[in-house]
């Protein structure tokens, strides 16, 4: 035990005063206080600078763009309509006001246009994302003309959405009540996954990188001679969890202070605060997660003999952490789908994709009490498996990673 | 009193036997050489001495008994790849290294400080260990051996890569050592250096022992009846008692017959008025019985 404690010492006053660490511990409220900013400001109805520079004026500058309607459609060019759209009566107009700067393209729509469905787009450079330029008004003005020239029917076939209301048939729980075009509607989930991603990769990635580290060092063989393998696999997973939790616990103090400091500025809302439980589910979550996979890469860390073997290693087992990243708009947007009940209770991606759950909307207690259950049976799996694979004959050789191999080591050992 | 055991050991790697049915002991205050070739099985057999493999078969008995964690903090090892933490400082990771060993605060201050004054390093206690020379690293590897005050020390090739300063430095902290009543263990290739230093030694080829006792017992059969002298005048072509003389760059061999002894022949050279500048009996060395047995071993297998 007494060894196992100085272990652990050693390897969490060796990470918290790595530069690495310190930087990141520092550089992520930073990025978080600049990224909350931007958020908030967008979300103020008020102009400010910051809405300024990510939302320009789209009226600032005016791009001019023409068209000639051989096809006769165009009757009526109502005058909000016409901002920034030009008429020619042939081609040949066109092109000379195209080569005269007048306008930066124009739209031909040719005599049988409602037979073939064909227009066409001229513009004098080449540009493959060109399209992206096109200017929404000649759009709107053509659909205004073939629908007969009626505003409503052209505002509800551009939007035959509009104004829905959606009555919850649930109990009333602010997250329901987020809307769906602030874009801290998003943002919240997204920035919780990516907090838990990031923490759990790196925490994880801190031990394969110890142990890789202590191999090539050469230090290990000195170790083994005074503590045993499971001495140091316990000393290392338990400081380098302290280690993550530190940095995890500095993280959303330093945000949380921010909040209480900045008052309006960070104001988003009671549909956008996260209850208490949200904390401790969360620091459940990150230590399971970080368990799992801090288990995996120090099995990674045991076998492979150097740090670019490792860092092969962790991109492969990492994969099931990814997976909520890819999937990210799909389990926000439909928290409650199979696929996202699914992922929040597969034992590998389960840290990551239900804390974006629970920051989207309610997740029933049975199925946080499921994962919970689901992990800590892996864990334990995984914490037996590798306890083999510690072994010194392992710890002082090394081999090439393979995933198979890996596996093989892993679960004949459990 | 016997520190160290081994009966019949075994290693296996896959298909390779590392470690063949090794048998040896080393007494209580004795300087030991562990000797073989490289691939022998030595650092193999270290390992399982020290507990950090596990034999497939045989026993180890170090200090009165099995290896417990009480034990390790009573062994200094050395081993053959060197290794600290090269991204702290030398004092924090020679502090690190004693406190598994059980030594902690103020004591081991004491004396590592008292070391790294002996080694000259205590200039550089603040800087990283991967700012050292290569001949410092040695020296603060060395102390992390010594800093616990071991009384079994094991030392895996202690001579690699040293100068003939440090070489000499490692000597004589090991003859220091057993001057103190340490027990030894020194793993290496080097047979000149177990001729200069241990007391006994066991020879190990492809993870069998070859040779074991004493360095006169292990000579005792290798003996040869041959002296090597040295004389500014050639030597006369008849000399009593000599069957055959083998002139060579810097001596004149010869061969004695069966009859004959040194002593006998010393007698007829000074009659003979002879001037002698040397006369030694022609000690075989460890490494000509070395090449001995294993050409013995090979000319065994192929019958």
């Amino acid at each position: 035990m007494k060894k196992t404690l100085r272990v652990f010492l050693n390897e969490l006053i060796n990470t918290i005063t790595k530069r690495s660490f310190i930087i990141s511990m520092v550089m992520g409220p930073i990025i978080g206080v600049i990224v909350f900013l931007v958020v908030s400001a967008l979300n103020q109805d008020s102009p400010n600078i910051v809405s300024e520079v990510f939302m320009p004026d789209p009226n600032a500058k005016m791009v001019m763009q023409g068209y000639v309607d051989e096809a006769g459609l165009i009757k009526a060019v109502p005058e909000e309509m016409g901002k920034g759209l030009k008429a020619y009566p042939d081609e040949a107009a066109a092109r000379a006001a195209l080569q005269a700067d007048e306008i930066n393209a124009f739209y031909r729509l040719p005599a049988d246009y409602l037979e073939k469905k064909q227009v066409y787009y001229i513009r004098e450079d080449f540009n493959p994302f060109g399209g992206m330029m096109q200017s929404d008004s000649f759009m709107s003005l053509l659909d205004y003309n073939v629908l007969g020239q009626d505003p409503l029917l052209l505002t509800r076939v551009s939007n035959p959405l509009m104004n829905q209301e959606v009555v919850n048939l649930a109990p009333e729980d602010p997250q329901t009540q987020r809307s769906e075009d602030n874009i801290m509607t998003f943002m919240l989930p997204y920035a919780v996954t990516m907090l838990f991603y990031s923490m759990i990769m790196a925490s994880a990635s801190l031990m394969a990188n110890s142990i890789t580290t202590e191999k090539q060092n050469r230090v290990m063989e000195i170790l083994l001679v005074a503590v045993t393998p499971a001495q140091m696999l316990a000393g290392k997973i338990l400081a380098l969890g302290v280690a993550g939790l530190a940095q995890m616990v500095f993280w959303m103090g330093s945000g949380y202070a921010l909040l209480l400091v900045s008052g309006s500025a960070f104001n988003l809302g009671a549909a956008f605060s996260l209850p208490l439980s949200f904390l401790a589910w969360g620091l459940l979550f990150f230590l399971l997660g970080y368990f799992l996979y801090a288990s995996l890469m120090a099995g990674v860390g045991a076998m492979v003999p150097n740090l670019r073997e490792t860092s092969q290693a962790t991109m492969i087992l990492v994969v099931p952490l990814i997976i909520p990243l890819a999937m990210i708009g799909s389990i926000i947007e439909m928290p409650n789908s199979p696929l996202s009940i699914g992922l929040s209770l597969f034992p590998l991606t389960a840290p990551v994709t239900m804390m974006t759950r629970m920051a989207a909307t309610q997740v029933p207690l049975w199925q946080l009490l499921a994962a919970v259950v689901l992990l800590v049976g892996t864990i334990a799996l995984l914490i037996r498996g590798v306890a083999g694979l510690f072994r010194a004959q392992t710890l002082l050789s090394g081999q090439a990673f393979s995933i198979k191999l890996f596996f093989k080591a892993l679960f004949l050992k459990a | 009193m016997k520190t160290l055991e081994v009966s019949n050991i075994y290693k296996k790697f896959g298909d390779n036997q590392a470690v063949n049915n090794v048998s040896f002991s080393v007494e209580k205050g004795e300087l030991f050489g562990l000797l073989g070739p490289n691939g022998a099985g030595k650092t193999t057999t270290i390992r399982i001495l020290l507990d950090i493999f596990k034999a497939d078969a045989g026993s180890v008995s170090l200090l009165g008994g099995p290896m417990t964690d009480e034990k390790k903090n009573r062994i200094g090892y050395l081993p053959e790849e060197r290794g600290l933490y090269q991204d702290i400082t030398v004092e924090r990771c020679l502090s690190f290294l004693a406190s598994l060993k059980g030594l902690e605060g103020p004591e081991a201050k004491k004396r590592i400080d008292a070391y790294m004054e002996r080694f000259d390093l205590t200039a550089h206690r603040r800087k990283k260990v991967k700012e050292l020379s290569k001949g410092m690293q040695q020296k603060a590897q060395l102390i992390a051996t010594l800093v616990h005050q071991p009384e079994v020390i094991i030392i895996d090739e202690p001579f690699s890569a040293l100068d003939p300063v440090n070489t000499q430095m490692v000597k004589d902290l090991l003859n220091e050592e057993r001057e103190k009543g340490t027990t030894i263990v020194m793993c290496t290739h080097q047979m000149h250096q177990v001729e200069e230093l241990c007391d006994r030694l066991v020879l190990i080829n492809k993870g069998q022992v070859v040779l074991y006792g004493s360095l006169q017992e292990v000579r005792a059969p290798f003996a040869s009846r041959d002296l090597l002298v040295r004389s500014p005048h050639p030597l006369p072509e008849k000399i009593a008692g000599v069957e055959r003389v083998e002139p060579n760059t810097n001596h004149v061999r010869l061969l004695l017959t069966p009859e004959a002894t040194p002593q006998s022949v010393l007698k007829t050279l000074v009659e003979l008025n002879v001037p002698l500048e040397s006369f030694e009996v022609a000690v075989p060395t460890l490494d000509e019985i070395f090449i001995q047995v294993v050409q013995r071993q090979a000319e065994t297998a192929a019958a």
